[in-house]
């Protein structure tokens, strides 16, 4: 099903493949891996980014889409809004339907917060999140020849050493005891007859801990929490996203503004505590990328910690996945899982050759692939101009058997075998798609969320929206574990809090600071925060071409 | 770079739309000018928020697919669905058996399944639905569970069930039950556990914690990498 | 039926279990497979099968309701095979039901066939077996494997799925003996039992207990008063209700039977496990 010039190509991938079954490429050297990011990651370009005029965090250099949503102005009018109207009265305020935010819950819930006094609202439904589309996995060290002392190293060092230590400690240690909650509330990892976990590579690890649920990882964990979720009956507000979060009068955090998006009527959720979980910015299409993120995840909820004093961190950094969809153009820059390379398909360039190690760090491999089309000219290139570079998935079956692609990669074989493309008999097409932020509100080992020289009280933060863990580039499977292992320090250390907080009157001062300052900085009126969904109307939606060079 | 398109109508809940050829019913939606609310989630395929039912001029058959996965065709009448009005069991984990009547005795109407295949062919997966439930009907939940593991819990089936069957509701009782009960326990996880909580990394790791990004850099640097191949007799 | 294709020579047959062989009965399918691998004949369960059906698709003339049956039919010859064997009395009439309506009902079946279009058509072409009606052209190998006779005397009790109505028995509706036959080749002896085709409250266990405890009384109670050791039986629904609603007859004159599986006294006979209370 692939056009006849692209057949072509392949003819030359399948003369190369028995030969490429035996050798590797080497790995690069630090060296050359600097070298390559330098040149050819979109992170390392200047011009698309720029310093933040206001804020906590003024000065720091971010993606312009970003900058532009944290110098935009809110939604609402703070002196239109009525507070004293209470619509839900709480103990733990989750912002985000997620994974982070569903563990938030269940530890909140653990902890001693009844079912009724926790409240998750969220933009879509319980589960609309990136959590549900992780495929490869979940790292955790829990084998023999695996600690976790080894897994701290990997991130580390995969973060380019600007991880925050205690945050990487805490991601480590408590991976272990994330699977077993997990295995004790029924997930479906996949193991061997003996119960030993099947665990494989991905990008950057050095030891077999990739731990998965066919490649449905991240649902079959979301499904599993938000079922718990509904028999312990936590609430779950839907389709009303926070807007602004509150505070009352000495400055600590009490809930959130929240917009019922089909009524378009405000809510006033007041909260002892309050926790983010609102997701990272994949569709803020950062450099014209397509994404591999879902509809929401649009940044919201790292702008309205921003405006209430919250510092940002590591957000001049952006993950762009290596292996984005590139054909065909329905499905394009959606995520073919690391996991088709940790089990062996290899990139190839236009010529049938090999040109990168299959699992070098995210970042490094992006930038390969960037290098191999438009440095070196190998790219394959497709009807609508679209460069990609082939995922030579028919070795897998090769090298583990007939049938594992359809057993270990049911979601992905699904995906291309709907628009006629069997990645069992021909390679796939791929290109680099914008994955994941790295960076995000900075907090503490507690998970509370920082601001300018102190904790800003009664806010937590876990998951994507926050920064620090994965430093300048996250792993394949840190992400999933994040959500989990921040979800819970956040469930248990807001339970703790909310038993002592004592929440004053309402207000939404901190945005009439704001505007203040977006006035004084000269920042015109003309954009909005937070978006809550991008604009695909019209033209919009048709795939953008990338402005590489 | 642009090129010229071909357009096909397409007629959303009825009325007539213009769009290019080639695209996901969901991106022709918002071509068409809809900006989602409902009805989109992940846009991949994984969450089931984008459930479209849909008839094709001249063919009787009612269609079923996901928006995000399905391209459109022309003359295609399309709707999708907002929510399913399903019930779920309420259940604590803990205290019930993986026995031959736990998924009965929750969903007592899977008794009712007239073996008509309706399920089946609505689901976008293209899952064995019927089978499933039939397995659970039996008590059969390593098989229930192992056909519902694609399942995206999007609710075509369920809504278009003669025996108002909620048939992915029980395939996620028979995963959990599967899962907690009948998968072998990974006994390498619960000792790595016990080390942690017993504190038998806590000294190396606070050294770790306290070394420099070049000694850091070292260490990552000469880290002994474990081989790729893997074993190719796995039993997942 | 025409049983040349089996006589002596190891041979395979499809075998549809029903969801009561799966659970509430286990002992019946284990010990019918094993009684018949001695005489040669493998039980192949089918790959896919459905609930038959069961009550619903005898009490309505919805064709909705014979869906079931006709797409397990379906399987059996999708498979590859011309017969199926099924042991529950209630699969067992309903397939066969099923099956008659398909062979002789071609409006209904040109419903239904339009209806399952992503099966193959049916009509009729499989064969649904009860395995006594197997077992009547068997007698010599039954009588060979016999290494350990029977020396009880047992009450024979068929119900009433297997015999009505008429169309579908498995024998002499009015006055069956296959089973009896069947025991005596094992070496027991059978008693007279005027009850043997009573139905023994069948469902109405759920809805009325009492009177199914009652019938149970007046059973069981008539298999002692005429000598019997044991009740042997061929459905699990009698099955149960026999064995289980004993244990609720408060009347002080009543002992008890102990309720088997033919294929269980067959398994005895050929030198297997002893027959146990379930």
């Amino acid at each position: 099903m692939y056009p006849k010039e692209m057949e072509k190509s392949i003819r030359k991938v399948e003369a190369t493949r028995e030969e490429r079954l035996h050798k590797l490429p080497e790995r690069m050297s630090e060296k050359e891996r600097q070298e390559v990011l330098q040149k050819w990651h979109p992170d390392y370009k200047p011009e698309a980014k720029r310093k933040l005029k206001i804020g906590v965090s003024k000065g720091s250099i971010v993606p312009h889409e970003v900058a532009d949503l944290i110098e935009a102005y809110p939604l609402i009018k703070p002196e239109e809004i009525d507070l004293s109207q209470v619509d839900y009265d709480v103990d733990v305020l989750i912002i985000g339907g997620g994974g982070a935010g569903t563990a938030a819950a269940l530890f909140a819930y653990y902890n001693g917060i009844k079912p009724e006094n926790i409240l998750i609202a969220t933009k879509l439904r319980h589960g609309d999140a990136n959590t549900m589309m992780a495929q490869g996995g979940i790292q955790a060290a829990d084998k023999e020849n695996d600690s976790p002392i080894i897994h701290y190293l990997d991130v580390i060092g995969g973060g380019h050493f600007a991880n925050k230590p205690e945050l990487v400690a805490k991601l480590v240690m408590d991976a272990p005891s994330i699977i077993k909650w997990h295995e004790e509330l029924g997930i479906m990892y996949d193991k061997k007859e003996d119960g030993e976990m099947i665990t494989i590579h991905g990008g950057g690890t050095s030891r077999k801990r990739m731990h998965s649920a066919k490649d449905y990882t991240g649902m079959e964990i979301m499904r599993v929490l938000r079922d718990e979720a509904r028999n312990i009956g936590i609430p779950v507000l839907e389709f009303s996203p926070a807007i602004e979060l509150l505070q009352d009068d000495d400055g600590k955090v009490a809930g959130a503004l929240l917009y019922n998006l089909e009524t378009e009527q405000y809510y006033v959720a007041k909260a002892k505590a309050t926790i983010l979980a609102t997701g990272g910015f994949g569709r803020l299409h950062i450099q014209g990328f397509p994404t591999t993120n879902h509809y929401g995840a649009t940044f919201d909820g790292a702008v309205m910690a921003y405006r209430l004093g919250a510092r940002l961190r590591d957000m001049d950094s952006v993950q762009y996945h290596p292996t984005g969809v590139a054909y065909p153009e329905q499905i394009v820059g959606l995520l073919v899982t690391e996991k088709v390379r940790s089990l062996g398909a290899q990139p190839v360039n236009a010529d049938g050759e090999q040109f990168v190690h299959p699992l070098e760090a995210r970042d490094v491999e992006a930038a390969a692939l960037i290098r191999e089309c438009y440095g070196r000219k190998k790219g394959v290139v497709t009807p609508t101009g679209m460069q990609g570079i082939w995922l030579d998935s028919p070795m897998i079956d090769i090298i583990h058997g007939e049938g594992t692609i359809e057993k270990r990669l049911g979601a992905m074989f699904r995906m291309f075998n709907r628009f006629g493309i069997d990645m069992r008999e021909e390679p796939i097409l791929v290109f680099p798609t914008l994955h994941y932020q790295n960076g995000g509100i900075e907090i503490d080992a507690e998970a509370r969320v920082l601001g300018k020289n102190n904790v800003i009280q009664g806010l937590f933060a876990a998951g994507e929206v926050e920064g620090g863990v994965h430093g300048k580039n996250r792993l394949m499977g840190n992400s999933l574990l994040d959500t989990q292992v921040f979800g819970k320090i956040a469930g248990i250390n807001s339970a703790k809090y909310a038993k002592k907080a004592k929440i004053g009157k309402l207000s939404l001062k901190h945005v009439n600071r704001y505007i203040e300052e977006l006035r004084k900085a000269k920042i015109k009126e003309e954009r909005k925060a937070p978006i809550i969904f991008p604009d695909y109307r019209g033209e919009q939606v048709l795939s953008r071409a990338i402005d590489i060079l | 770079m642009q090129r010229k398109m071909k357009m096909v109508r397409i007629y959303i809940m009825g009325k007539e739309y213009r769009v290019p050829e080639g695209l996901t019913i969901m991106k022709a939606m918002e071509y068409a000018g809809y900006r989602y609310i409902r009805g989109a989630g992940c846009r991949a395929g994984f969450c089931g928020a984008c459930a479209t039912v849909y008839r094709k001029e001249g063919d009787y058959k009612l269609y079923a697919d996901l928006a995000c996965q399905t391209t459109v065709e022309d003359g295609m009448y399309l709707v999708q669905l907002p929510f399913t009005p399903a019930n779920k069991a309420i259940y604590d984990l803990e205290k019930i058996k993986a026995d031959d009547k736990t998924l009965v005795n929750f969903y007592p109407e899977i008794a009712r399944c007239v073996s008509c295949n309706t399920c089946t062919k609505a689901c976008p997966q293209e899952l064995d639905v019927m089978d499933y439930i039939q397995a659970s009907l039996r008590g059969d939940i390593a098989k229930a569970a192992e056909l519902s593991f694609d399942c995206i819990q999007c609710g075509l089936c369920a809504l278009r069930c003669p025996a108002e069957i909620v048939h992915y509701h029980v395939a996620q009782l028979a995963r959990r039950l599967y899962g907690k009960y009948l998968a072998p326990k990974a006994k390498h996880l619960e000792k790595r556990v016990k080390e942690i909580e017993e504190g038998k990394f806590d000294a190396e790791l606070k050294k770790m914690m306290k070394k420099s990004i070049e000694e850091l850099r070292k260490m990552y640097n000469a880290r002994d990498i474990e081989p790729e191949e893997e074993m190719p007799t796995e039993s997942d | 039926m025409q049983l040349a294709n089996i006589q002596g020579e190891k041979m395979e047959i499809a075998y549809y279990p029903g969801c009561t062989l799966k659970t509430n009965a286990k002992e019946f399918e284990e010990s019918t497979i094993e009684a018949f691998k001695k005489l040669g004949i493998e039980l192949k369960e089918l790959n896919k099968w459905y609930c038959c059906g069961t009550v619903y698709s005898l009490a309505t003339d919805n064709l909705m309701y014979r869906l079931a049956a006709i797409r397990n039919l379906i399987k059996v010859k999708e498979e590859g095979y011309d017969k199926v064997v099924t042991l529950c009395s209630i699969c067992y009439n309903t397939l066969k039901q099923a099956n008659l309506m398909a062979q002789q009902d071609e409006e209904a079946m040109y419903k239904i066939n339009s209806f399952m279009d992503e099966e193959p058509d049916y009509h009729g072409e499989v064969e649904v077996l009860h395995p006594l009606e197997i077992l009547k052209g068997m007698e010599e190998k039954i009588k060979e494997n016999v290494v350990k006779p029977l020396n009880k005397k047992y009450a024979v009790y068929y119900g009433c799925l297997l015999l009505r109505p008429k169309e579908v028995a498995i024998d002499e509706y009015e006055n069956p003996s296959v089973m009896e036959k069947l025991v005596e080749m094992l070496g027991g002896s059978v008693v007279n039992f005027p009850f043997k085709n009573e139905c023994c409250g069948a469902y109405n266990v759920v809805s009325d207990r009492e009177a199914v405890v009652e019938r149970c009384y007046r059973i069981v109670g008539n298999a002692r008063k005429n000598g019997a050791d044991a009740i042997v039986t061929s459905c699990p629904l009698c099955h149960f209700n026999l064995s289980e609603m004993q244990k609720e007859i408060k009347k002080t004159d009543f002992v008890g039977l102990p309720i088997y599986y033919f294929s269980q006294l067959m398994v005895e006979a050929f030198g297997g496990r002893k027959c146990k209370e379930k």
